[in-house]
């Protein structure tokens, strides 16, 4: 049935004022500032380092080939999950933990005998069944997230000791599963590969699946996407267990790459995720973020220590500038959003 | 009694049969206590078949629980609820939904950070294999819900954001969403307390249609006035109890602020 309601707006100067505010708003949904601000420093770094190759070696292939390899493992492909479990509005503080011991569990396996590729299979099955039990003890005793993924890493932590006691852990593979994961594809390292069709496989998921729709929902307005018939805690659980798998997987892979795995290591990863996610773009309250965001957020934060590290900076002075780009990066998120609205 | 609109929506209801219809929900004797709090006191009330019902009382009076009791988000200690005349048990807010009982809330229900589109399938998307949704489909369908259930103005596209438009947009969205889907009975509580004037004239406009396309609503409210104009039907509750029930022909806005005052 056509109905009318009254005095629509004939005023053009009215309408196009929406017009334009609408799609002011729009953008802050997408990746723009966060593209806008990775182009600047890295387009300024490729610029120095041309300028002055030999005290700054930016542009060295060595200098790239290394970001490509690093950051997928780093920060990156863990980034992915952390993130989405973001959006729907949870946390992951045991991705770090989850990302050693499922990988030296992998690595002890493979060492002593079994399959490698079989080992890495169970190594992620342990980190999303990590991740989901993180889920369930979260949904289902009704605490905050932060507060499970807190205690649960402690306990992986004496897991990892339990199993493996305090030595770093070696991974040595067959060519073919080394090559597979930490190889390269001409100049284009594996890991990199590895995180490029993951953070497409996400960006699928978020973006054109039902199940992105429902993680969006979940954590832009719980309430909302209950009366509407969403399964909230289901839509979570799927979360917890992708931020439990990509831990794990992220660690694998870095043990193909380095050769082994040290339980000391991991300590940073999950507040280094969520510093990517946030400079990324994502909202720590949840409901808000985009794929490329983490992507963009997780390069950048390798980038300033690489940058530091480049200019000769000692090593413990290089988290201090992490912590102004966090900072500085989502102060201008709020400005240039509040100017727009 | 000259009261504007009134005549209106007189003219615009559909002949009641007095009681030989059968009501759309109807409550019997339901109690609701937390603790020893009494919360509903032996409430009995029916909202009719295409009626708009008032549902008034101060603060405390037991309004929001009587509605979660019918949205199925309470579930009440004794008392019976009838669909249609037919004895139903809701346990959760689902079994509600089955039944094409939504509630519009004061905050809409809409998520800020999606757009329009996203939200009116919420929970109800279009998918193909494997749950990938059928993104233009759905866009589609919503421009066309914003045209021709409720137009509203201002709003051009189905990929406007929604923390982007106002409240009374957001309202319109929410209920074309409910529209869309078929619902039966509405449950709108305070709709037009953040609301400015013209978008309440267009809420009532809204709620009318809705009515000759046979579905009926349930006004929870404070604001007598707007209720006295839009609504067929008033039930006043003070301390869980239903103190007074009459059909706008039968009461006056005076003699619903003395009842509703007197809780």
């Amino acid at each position: 049935m056509n109905m009318s309601i009254q005095q629509v707006v004939t005023d053009e100067a009215a309408a196009k004022r929406a017009k334009v505010a609408g799609r002011r708003y729009r953008r802050q949904q997408s990746a723009f500032d966060i593209l806008i601000l990775f182009a600047v420093v890295i387009g300024a770094s490729v610029v120095y380092g041309f300028i002055s190759p030999d005290t700054f070696a930016f542009n060295s292939f060595a200098n790239i080939q290394n970001a490509l390899y690093t950051i997928p493992i780093e920060v990156g492909i863990p980034a992915l999950g952390v993130g989405v479990l973001m959006i729907a509005g949870e946390f992951d503080l045991s991705v770090g933990i989850n990302y050693i011991f499922s990988s030296i569990v992998a690595a002890q396996l493979a060492t002593n005998g079994l399959n490698v590729w079989l080992a890495a299979l169970i190594g992620l099955l342990i980190g999303t069944g990590i991740g989901l039990l993180n889920g369930l003890i979260t949904l289902r005793l009704r605490i905050p997230s932060f507060i499970t993924t807190l205690g649960t890493s402690f306990f992986w932590l004496a897991a990892t000791f339990f199993v493996h006691g305090a030595s770093s852990q070696p991974f040595a593979p067959d060519p073919v599963f080394a090559s597979l994961t930490a190889g390269s594809v001409g100049v284009i390292p594996a890991t990199f590969l590895w995180w490029a069709v993951l953070a497409l496989a996400f960006w699928g998921l978020l973006e054109r699946n039902r199940i992105g729709n429902h993680i969006f929902g979940a954590g832009g307005n719980k309430q909302a996407a209950i009366a509407t018939g969403v399964r909230v805690d289901r839509t979570k659980l799927l979360a917890f267990g992708l931020a439990g798998a990509t831990a794990a997987l992220g660690g694998i892979l870095a043990a193909s790459y380095i050769g082994n795995i040290a339980p000391s290591n991991g300590q940073a990863l999950p507040l280094e995720a969520i510093a990517a996610c946030v400079i990324g773009g994502l909202a720590l309250g949840g409901g808000r973020g985009t794929i490329l965001g983490i992507v963009l957020g997780s390069a950048l934060i390798f980038w300033i220590r690489d940058v530091l590290l480049l200019l000769g900076a000692p090593g413990f002075y290089i988290d201090a500038p992490i912590g102004v780009l966090i900072i500085g990066a989502v102060a201008v998120y709020e400005v240039l959003r509040s100017r727009r609205s | 009694m000259g009261i504007d609109g009134m005549d209106k929506a007189a003219a615009e209801r559909p002949v009641q049969r007095g009681e030989s219809v059968t009501p759309l929900l109807e409550l019997r004797n339901v109690n609701k206590h937390y603790g020893l709090n009494t919360v509903l006191n032996d409430v009995s009330i029916h909202v009719g078949q295409t009626e708009i019902l008032a549902l008034l009382g101060d603060n405390g009076a037991g309004k929001s629980t009587l509605v979660k009791t019918m949205s199925g988000v309470v579930q009440p200690d004794s008392g019976t609820l009838l669909w249609e005349g037919k004895q139903v048990e809701l346990k959760a807010h689902t079994d509600a939904a089955e039944l094409g009982i939504e509630t519009i809330y004061q905050d809409s229900a809409l998520v800020d950070s999606m757009t329009i589109a996203r939200n009116i399938f919420m929970g109800r998307e279009l998918v193909g294999p494997l749950g990938f949704m059928r993104l233009k489909e759905m866009r589609e369908i919503s421009s066309h819900v914003l045209k021709t259930i409720v137009a509203i103005e201002g709003i051009d596209s189905p990929d406007k954001l929604v923390g982007s438009l106002s409240g009374g947009q957001k309202q319109a969205v929410a209920i074309a969403r409910a529209v869309h889907f078929k619902r039966t009975l509405l449950i709108l509580d305070e709709p037009t307390s953040a609301l400015a004037v013209r978008a309440t004239e267009a809420l009532f406009e809204y709620l009318r249609s809705l009515r000759t396309q046979g579905l009926s609503s349930v006004l929870v409210t404070h604001n007598l006035y707007d209720a006295y104009r839009i609504c067929d039907r008033f039930v006043v509750m003070a301390r869980g109890q239903v103190v007074f029930q009459a059909t706008q022909q039968e009461t006056s806005v005076d003699e619903l602020i003395v009842h509703v005052s007197r809780g």
